[in-house]
């Protein structure tokens, strides 16, 4: 046998907006605008661990030399894994480079009541819902709440989410916090959950989720919530979302500018405190209608943003946390499918890390449990082109050819019996004969997708039962000392 | 001296905030009274902007660019205007409740009240209670605005009401809530005279309400 010399093989598609040269230019802009314009810093620690590193800082300004930024990123570590508490490879994520996981996204005030479907406030019970559906979908990579919970003592909906969340999924968990006390909380839980402190270094099993504000500010909790996650090495995305033509310029270049300045600032922070801890950059890149003065999360800029933003924060070495599945619909119908699919394919082509809001209607106010399932199927497709095609002797199948002839079919060849599995199958998609279909109840997309959603949450108990009593108990105890912290201190303001 | 306040209402639907100032202030060199240059060339301008905004004519930027050409030319005719001829369009205080950080929301709805002839006074985000009741008693406002984007900062809304009440000048102000995650019933509730889904809608929302109480 002979090898052939430059033989190119596309293990998967290729997908590129920017070119190595465009990517630099944005990467030079980051540079030229942390070193000239600098970025506020409402926390004076994290001003003098700046100032420390040779940062100039002036009032809550900062400005960061070019070689800083070029040490941050130094130490970025190429590849993370955060493990399933339970143990299940299976579930493992790698954190490295075009490898990606979808889930939903955190916060939204409304939620889509799975018995009435109509909107409502989001409440205790739908973290646990939401956690435990996550974990019967196959792709759903890991798992964020679709809610900020209403019913629970004012300034605890963080934490209450994740001793919920973390008791119905074995799927890594992305949590959020309004302050460090939550943060401090949540880590707690972990914690408990991975069997304790050193355990945890070891096998991480949750994410953090903090913000940035557009334009090129760290207000006072975020930055603090990012030293925190730092300090303790708890995986974290730091990003913005930021609103093209309004809180950030309108033409794309200069959207992916400042909102990879701002996330930069997080960047530095965690490599100076703890070099080597993982730090994840992105966020929600779309625009601002203005028409309609809404952040629009079905735009196809969004998608077009993303990706190219994926390739940016590539360029600098670290993993991006991207936005998919969501849409600007206030019910389930083409429109939340339509917008869902261009942006499920472009992340998925781009291969950002995470892939976020999932689940996301009426422009991120109201999650939907139902758009997530629908996006479940979404993504399996997309993986489909993600593979893209193998070429091989076996695949190519000149043999076959050759055997089967003009005419004829290839239905009885041992070759298809192979190989047909391999075809992507629907759980939702209609591909019935009509008369079918209507003898089966003549049900459109829409009955389908509550019917399926319905059943796992009726019929799928996910890991309850797993759950280790002291763990259990551990969480509750967290639980109770939370609600004394907010007796004695209130909702923390600085 | 003739002066065509057409013309001022021309240059204000193109949005050309030094042009719009140099013509305000020469018409006010003129024997115009200035009620009229607000009332027939200003405001007439401001509502052909409205109407095609709404048409789906105009888009944000450029509303917003009249807006700002009208607050610069209410800057100029502001200090000549007696107070009955200022009429409705008096002086709002704005922000965003403390805890909460979301500012953008907030600002269009500032700039909405610009253009149609208020002083705002934006006092930002993540304003403590006492800062509202503050501006209150300062500035005098016939409007105060609050915007929150979490639930969590909605109550704060409530908490500046109620302190409104206590220091006695609730009703000097006609409150308006607005923000993503605010409802009309929520703005009724907490006793806010006012619930305004967006900025475009704000404006006219007060201007019927403040036009409904004389
Ligand atoms: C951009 C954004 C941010 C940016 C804000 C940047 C900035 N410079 O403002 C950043 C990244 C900082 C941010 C932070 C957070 N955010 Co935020 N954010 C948003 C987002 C995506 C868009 C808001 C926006 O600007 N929309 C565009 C503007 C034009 O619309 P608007 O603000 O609604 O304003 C319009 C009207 O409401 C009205 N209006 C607004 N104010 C006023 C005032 C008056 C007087 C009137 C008359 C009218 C009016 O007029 C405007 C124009 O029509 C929303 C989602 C959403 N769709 O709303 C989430 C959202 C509001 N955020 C949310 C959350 C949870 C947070 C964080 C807690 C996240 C975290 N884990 O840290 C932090 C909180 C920080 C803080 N303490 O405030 C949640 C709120 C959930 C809840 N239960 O309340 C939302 C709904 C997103 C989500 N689904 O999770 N956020």
């Amino acid at each position: 046998m002979t090898n052939r010399t430059n033989y190119t093989i596309n293990e998967s598609p290729h997908f590129e907006i920017l070119s190595e040269d465009q990517k630099e230019k944005i990467f030079n802009g980051m540079m030229r605008t942390l070193q000239y314009t600098g970025a506020n810093v409402h926390h004076e620690k994290a001003r003098e661990l700046f100032k420390k590193h040779g940062c100039k800082v002036d009032g809550v300004r900062v400005y960061f030399p070019p070689e800083l930024i070029l040490k941050a990123l130094s130490t970025v570590p190429p590849v993370t894994e955060i493990f399933p508490w339970d143990g299940d490879e299976s579930k493992k994520i790698v954190v490295e480079k075009n490898r990606s996981y979808f889930g939903p996204g955190p916060t939204p005030p409304n939620f889509i009541d799975t018995d009435t479907l109509e909107r409502r406030p989001y409440l205790r019970k739908d973290a646990s819902l939401v956690a435990r559906v996550c974990d019967a979908l196959p792709n759903m990579g890991y798992v964020q709440s679709l809610g900020s919970i209403n019913d629970v003592t004012n300034g605890l909906a963080d934490v209450y989410e994740f001793a919920d969340m973390v008791r119905n999924t074995t799927t890594p968990i992305m949590s959020w916090s309004f302050t460090k006390d939550g943060c401090r909380d949540i880590h707690r839980m972990g914690i408990a959950m991975a069997g304790g402190e050193e355990e945890f270094r070891q096998r991480p099993n949750y994410i953090f989720y903090g913000e940035p504000i557009s334009p090129l500010v760290s207000d006072y909790h975020a930055i603090d919530k990012c030293m925190y996650c730092a300090e303790h090495r708890i995986p974290q995305v730091y990003s913005p979302c930021a609103i093209g033509g309004g809180t950030v310029p309108a033409t794309h270049a200069g959207q992916l500018v400042v909102a990879l300045s701002e996330s930069m600032v997080g960047v530095i922070a965690t490599q100076l405190i703890n070099p080597g801890t993982c730090v994840i950059i992105g966020g929600v890149q779309s625009i601002l209608d203005m028409r309609f003065s809404i952040y629009s999360y079905g735009a196809p800029e969004l998608s077009l943003l993303s990706a190219a933003h994926t390739e940016v924060v590539h360029y600098c070495g670290l993993p991006m946390y991207s936005t998919s599945g969501c849409t600007d619909t206030k019910k389930m119908d083409a429109q939340s499918a339509m917008e869902a699919s261009l942006s499920i394919n472009a992340a998925m082509m781009s291969g950002a890390n995470f892939v976020h809001d999932n689940g996301y209607t009426e422009s991120g106010i109201t999650g939907d449990i139902f758009q997530t399932v629908m996006d479940d199927e979404l993504i399996s497709m997309a993986r489909v082109i993600e593979k893209g095609i193998k070429i091989d002797p076996e695949t190519l199948a000149v043999d076959v050819i050759d055997n089967v002839g003009s005419g004829g079919h290839y239905l009885y060849e041992d070759h298809t019996m192979n190989w047909f599995m391999e075809h992507w199958r629907p759980t939702l998609m209609d591909r019935n004969s009509y008369e079918n279909w209507v003898e089966q109840g003549s049900k459109t997309m829409k009955d389908r997708i509550i019917e399926k959603t319905r059943d796992l949450i009726q019929n799928y108990e996910g890991p309850q039962n797993k759950v280790p009593a002291k763990a259990s108990e551990e969480i509750e105890k967290i639980l109770q000392e939370a609600e004394e912290r907010i007796k004695k201190e209130g909702v923390a303001h600085e | 001296m003739s002066f065509d306040l057409g013309k001022i209402s021309e240059t204000l639907v193109t949005g050309k905030v030094d042009d719009l100032k140099t013509l305000t202030g020469q018409a006010l060199e003129t024997d115009i009274k200035p009620g009229d240059i607000l009332n027939q060339g200003l405001l007439p301008g401001m509502d052909t902007v409205s109407q095609r905004w709404k048409a789906g004519d105009m888009f944000m930027p450029e509303v917003l660019r009249c807006a700002k050409a009208m607050g610069g030319a209410m800057e100029v005719l502001r200090p000549h205007l007696s107070e009955s001829e200022l009429g409705n369009a008096g002086t709002i205080v704005i922000g965003t409740v403390a805890g909460d950080l979301h500012d953008i929301g907030k600002d269009l709805a500032a700039m909405m009240f610009e253009g149609a002839g208020y002083n705002v006074i934006n006092i930002g985000i993540d304003q403590p209670n006492e800062a509202f009741v503050k501006a209150v008693k300062e500035h005098k406002p016939n409007v105060l605005g609050m915007s929150a984007l979490l639930t969590t900062t909605m109550p704060r809304m409530g908490e500046v009401i109620n302190s409104l009440k206590e220091a006695g000048i609730r009703d000097q102000v006609a409150v308006i809530l607005g923000g993503a995650p605010v409802t009309e019933e929520f703005a009724k509730e907490i006793g806010a005279d006012l619930y305004a889904p967006n900025a475009g809608s704000a404006v006219e929302i007060t201007k019927e309400y403040l036009e409904s109480k004389v």
